[in-house]
């Protein structure tokens, strides 16, 4: 047992507001335990004495408020780095906690005691702005973590309209979930907690309801059009839900963007689509902070845009934050769809018997999904647009497009090229009953059950193999086709 | 005394308190296997299989083996077989764990187990005990000393002379001599000093934990430190006679704080239905003590039974020990221990004044402690109030937090904030690390949070071979009125268990996909063997034993019409639809897509009628005749293809 336990375990002193940063490589993982002191990873505190594993090439940080000391075993790159943004995130988790507290207020009907009784009383909603690599999906979910630990029942509102990351389904998806618990880190896998399974899980942030859409592209220049009609989808049921609930409404929201929106790209048309993305996150989710990371540029630009009705704030990025290219962010895809079929397994390091996943034991997180053949005509599979659409610039002068880029084109597994072998599908909601409601585009507007990758065709006799979450008939239904495509290694 | 640590029942974290308490200790329960106990053979194969997992001292590993343990009392021999191989089998670190899960079985489920393993407990006890450390001896001793009243009634656990042997085994002192009629705590033998100092730390322990709950409690103060005193004279060392008489005040002393029937312990309730069986499991972990489950509620001030003999039996012995002891030694053993009494103790007599008077005040203040007992029952359902008052001053102390949003006003450092992160919570769970208030509501919080917990480790190890799988995400409208409602104190215990008030409709699915699951077909009896798949999803309908009924069943399946549905596909394939037609079409373009494997299907997929022993899966009786299909088939094949709109839909519209 002693030997075993000596393996490659190190200590770390952390000073107070310090952090410890790893970076992990491909196929190794990381075990950290807390043996004294306080001790948060990206906002969630670690319980003392506990081995937390870490794998996926993930890249993360162990901030101490207080100083801690922790012991590492079997590290990559690490170091310890003095500077970090975490006051400037504490302070901004106040601020918005003032806003809850008036908000909530509000509802009550009961005064603010401050004295700045004129402030308004409207719930955080927040939407976090920043060029890639400026750790924009980790200030989210600190705040979002750091709401939650108030212990005040805060339960905010975390959406994610960034298609190249999956949020708790796949990349290419739009999703939006309220967070009851901390959020966990240990794989860029499933960043923000992940999506129920059937498994019992001890934390409600490993069993996420999000509501789902697919837009089923990496670029949200690909198809801004139909990016910008879901996010208005997504606007639209959460501005129903917390019709319904004026209190959960108190929560605020958080919203997490692609780095596309920031992107100053000299082309004006890209900077326009990102104009009207950044506005359709504004009105839909009824935004109210944008915290833009990192980025002079940018803070000015929405200054001046939205500077007059809502508040700006430039916050500092973390130095901790890793320039990841685009082989790296591939392979996240990949663990992303693996996760969702398979869940969470990360290989212990040796000498780390008993470690828990993001606070959950081990094997609660693997899933098995099931594989069904079914016939060419039990599943409709469209695909959004066109599937390589030319700019519109680029069309003949006076020509107009045949195919609109919002129309669902039907698409025949059975012909060759269909590009379906391996190919992501999002499983769509049934369709709406009552055919009096029936229209044109309702696909566009349908919520995603869960996703299917198609893992043969068989054209000669018309079937297919589809890898799908869990058990279950698609006959009848709906899917719809994106530009991802997965293969089980 | 170097050997005790300061947590002295630190190494019970199976059971009791030290849930709390305990540092490194406690680990998640590791790989819970699929678990089918079909026959004894297997039963065996699998128990061994667990039991090579407790190769640490794991409270959820030894819980969920003694769970098993209570659940199969019918394989209790085996149990105690395999515990004993087990137990001598291991390397001696890891004795302990299974010298607590022997502990624990046989106190919580003191019948049958209790007997099974009282022949061989003594050889194991003391052999394990020879191999040991130090260290681990400290804590065999101290679970030895528990036996003593961990049987039924305040009775030896294993029996009188189980106890006595190990006892001597343990501490030496002439054997032969006892007479186990008359009890072993008379035994006139030779006495050790490490056994009077064991047993005098275990009543040390017991009064410890008694002050920690009851920090006003002067007569365990008192008694603490007439102990300390005590334990610093025997230290210093006395004669074998002293000795003896110590340990006879000793043992009268503790048995009268011990409470006296000791039947209430988890002994009772099986672990499956009862909430109540959480509560003792994790009894009330805040404030810390409350004494390891066995060793009874805080030793507070039970009655001693023997009060009168108790008050007799000192006087004699008072003349000896002043006579007996040389002053000298007194002297040096006294002025270091700082005494509660108003004059310092300045010889043993004194002491045993101290101790007999202690005794004394201990019986009287009886009503004293019921009335307190009675206070804490009444204060429990307080709580509304408090939540309301500290939400209000939490947001008066965030409000007044000076904090502007912008890009200048968020720089400052202001390490104040950290407070709200940290130490206004300061009750923190020990596996998640969330954080609680310190205060009755938060107390009960986190003992709702626990209590998840302990409901979601039972979850996890009783899973029965099921793989679990990702969920289908919930749709619009379940998400919508998934509404937060307000529930001040359980918001943060249901928050983490999205099954409960939050996600209503998320869990109606879950319950209505768990009833589909549960329910089964009886396979008739031959077809065993034969592989029965669903013709809906294709997959090979698993058959299982129902221990129960003693019968092999189709698990997840229902009867229509003669085949076996999965009877999750079937709700599904009936739920999507309400037009009968269309599932009708459903099912045979299902089985259609086989291209040719239907016929040979519906022959296997259908054995002899049988009875479906339940069915209210929410079907319609769909018929999935055989002779229409070829027709319908090649109807929807010819919609497909005429205009490329889904089959379905069309269909759909059209009815």
């Amino acid at each position: 047992m002693e030997n075993e336990k000596k393996t490659d375990s190190r200590e770390w002193e952390l000073d107070a507001e310090t952090e410890y940063r790893f970076e992990l490589d491909p196929g190794t993982s990381l075990a950290i335990k807390l043996v004294q002191g306080q001790a948060e990873v990206f906002g969630t505190e670690l319980a003392e004495g506990k081995q937390y594993l870490f794998g996926s090439e993930c890249k993360a940080s162990v901030f101490t408020w207080q100083g801690c000391v922790l012991e590492i075993s079997h590290p990559s790159t690490e170091y310890v780095s003095e500077e970090t943004p975490m006051a400037t995130y504490a302070n901004l988790h106040i601020a918005f906690e003032q806003m809850r507290v008036r908000a909530l207020n509000a509802v009550h009907g009961s005064p603010n005691s401050d004295d700045d009784s004129d402030a308004n009383a409207e719930p955080p909603r927040v939407l976090v702005l920043g060029p890639e690599n400026s750790g924009k999906t980790t200030v989210c979910k600190i705040l979002t973590n750091y709401a939650v630990r108030a212990g005040q029942d805060w339960s905010p509102l975390l959406v994610n309209v960034d298609t190249s990351e999956g949020g708790w389904s796949c990349p290419g998806a739009i999703s939006a979930a309220p967070v009851h618990s901390p959020l966990p880190t240990c794989s860029p896998a499933n960043p923000l907690g992940s999506a129920a399974t059937s498994a019992p899980t001890a934390l409600s942030s490993n069993a996420l309801l999000p509501l789902v859409y697919w837009y089923g592209h990496t670029e949200t220049k690909r198809n801004p059009l139909l990016l910008d009609r879901l996010i208005r989808n997504l606007g639209d049921n959460v501005r129903e839900k917390y019709d319904a609930d004026p209190e959960g409404r108190a929560s605020g929201i958080i919203v997490d963007t692609p780095s596309s929106f920031a992107s100053s790209s000299s082309s004006s048309s890209s900077s326009d689509h990102r104009h009207t993305l950044i506005k359709s996150c504004v009105d839909a989710f009824g935004i109210n902070v944008i915290l833009v990371v990192g980025h002079e540029k940018l803070n000015v630009e929405m200054q001046r845009t939205y500077g007059s009705r809502l508040s700006v704030v430039k916050i500092p990025k973390s130095g901790g934050v890793v320039e990841l290219d685009h082989s790296y962010r591939e392979r996240v895809h990949n663990y992303q769809l693996r996760t969702y079929m398979y869940g969470q397994v990360i290989e212990a390091p040796p000498g780390i018997s008993s470690a828990t996943l993001g606070g959950e034991t081990m094997t609660d997180l693997v899933l098995s999904p099931s594989s069904v053949v079914i016939g060419f005509d039990d599943l409709t599979i469209y695909r959004i647009g066109e599937e390589s659409m030319a700019p519109s610039s680029a069309l003949p002068i006076g020509g107009t497009r045949i195919l609109s880029e919002m129309q669902p084109v039907l698409i025949d597994p059975a012909q060759s090229g269909s590009g379906l072998l391996n190919a992501v599908l999002a499983l769509l909601a049934p369709l709406n009953p009552n055919d009096s409601e029936r229209y044109d585009e309702e696909i566009l507007d349908l919520n995603v059950t869960g996703f299917l990758i198609i893992t043969s065709l068989d054209i000669q006799s018309r079937k297919m193999t589809i890898l799908a979450p869990n058990q279950g008939s698609f006959a009848g239904r709906t899917a719809v086709v994106g530009s991802f495509e997965w293969q089980d290694q | 005394m170097s050997l005790y640590s300061q947590n002295g029942y630190g190494h019970m974290s199976y059971g009791g308190p030290s849930y709390t308490q305990t540092s490194g200790y406690y680990q998640p329960p590791a790989a819970p296997a699929p678990f089918y106990h079909v026959d004894p053979n297997t039963f065996r194969r699998d128990y061994a299989s667990r039991l090579a997992e407790l190769t640490i001292n794991s409270r959820p590993i030894i819980q969920s083996l003694s769970m098993i343990a209570q659940e199969y009392t019918r394989f209790s021999e085996i149990v105690a077989q395999c515990l004993e191989a087990h137990i001598r089998r291991v390397p001696h670190w890891m004795k302990l764990p299974g010298l607590y899960l022997l502990d624990a079985i046989s106190k919580n489920v003191f019948e049958p187990y209790a007997r099974e393993f009282a022949p061989y407990v003594i050889p194991l006890f003391l052999e394990a005990y020879r191999e040991v450390d130090q260290n681990t001896r400290s804590k065999m001793e101290e679970m030895l000393l528990t036996w003593r009243t961990g049987g039924a009634n305040g009775k030896e656990l294993f029996g009188v002379v189980p106890q006595v042997t190990i006892e001597r085994g343990v501490w030496g002192g002439d054997s032969g001599q006892a007479d186990p009629t008359s009890g072993f705590y008379s035994g006139s033998g030779q006495i050790s000093k490490s056994q009077v100092l064991s047993e005098l730390e275990f009543t040390l322990g017991q009064k410890e934990r008694a002050l920690q709950a009851n920090p006003y409690d002067n007569v365990s103060q008192n008694h603490l430190n007439v102990l300390q005193q005590l334990r610093k004279l025997v230290e210093a060392g006395v004669s074998q006679d002293e000795l003896r008489q110590i340990l006879n005040q000793l043992r009268s002393f503790s048995q009268s704080t011990a409470p006296p029937p000791l039947a209430p312990a988890p002994t009772s309730t099986p672990a499956s239905t009862s909430p109540s069986y959480n509560g003792s499991l994790y009894p009330r972990p805040y404030p810390p003590p409350a004494s390891y489950s066995n060793q009874g509620p805080p030793p507070g001030f039970p009655v001693p039974t023997d009060r009168p003999s108790y008050l007799q039996q000192p006087k004699t012995e008072q003349v000896n020990i002043t006579s007996l002891l040389p002053s000298s030694q007194l002297a040096s053993s006294s002025p270091s221990a700082p005494v509660h009494s108003a004059a310092p103790i300045s010889n043993i007599t004194n002491l045993y004044n101290a101790l007999l008077k202690a005794g004394v005040v201990s019986a009287s203040a009886t009503p004293t402690g019921a009335g307190e007992t009675a206070k804490v029952d009444e204060s429990k359902p307080e709580p509304v109030d408090l939540a309301k008052t500290t939400s209000r001053e939490y947001r008066r102390t965030i409000l007044s937090q000076k904090v502007k949003l912008s890009s200048a006003g968020i720089t400052k450092t202001r390490p104040e904030l950290i407070h709200f992160l940290y130490d206004r919570l300061p009750v923190q769970c020990k596996q998640c690390g969330i954080r609680f208030a310190d205060n009755s509501v938060g107390k009960k919080e986190m003992q709702d949070h626990l209590d998840m917990h302990f409901r979601q480790n039972r979850k996890a190890s009783q899973n029965t071979g099921r793989g679990h799988s990702r969920s289908w995400f919930i749709g619009v409208d379940d998400w919508i009125h998934d509404v937060s409602v307000d529930v001040k104190g359980k918001g943060r215990t249901d928050g983490h268990r999205p099954l409960n008030a939050k996600a209503a409709a998320a869990a109606m699915i879950a319950k209505r996909d768990a009833e589909l699951r549960a329910l089964y077909v009886v396979v008739p009896p031959g077809d065993e063997a034969k592989p029965v798949s669903c013709p809906i999803c294709k997959e090979t309908i698993k058959s299982e034993f129902l221990e129960d009924d003693e019968d092999w069943v189709w698990k997840n399946a229902t009867k229509k019409d003669d085949r076996i549905y999965h009877a999750t596909c079937h709700a599904e394939a009936v739920a999507s639809t309400n037009n009968l037609l269309a599932a009708r079409l459903r099912n045979e373009l299902a089985s259609g897509s086989r291209g040719g494997t239907p016929e040979v299907h519906s022959s296997r997929s259908t054995p002899p009628k049988h009875g479906v022993r339940s069915s209210h899966s929410p079907s319609p009786q769909s018929k999935p005749g055989g002779t229409k299909r070829k027709v319908e088939n090649e109807d929807a094949s010819l919609n497909a293809e005429a205009d490329g709109s889904p089959p379905m839909k069309k269909l759909a519209l059209e009815s």
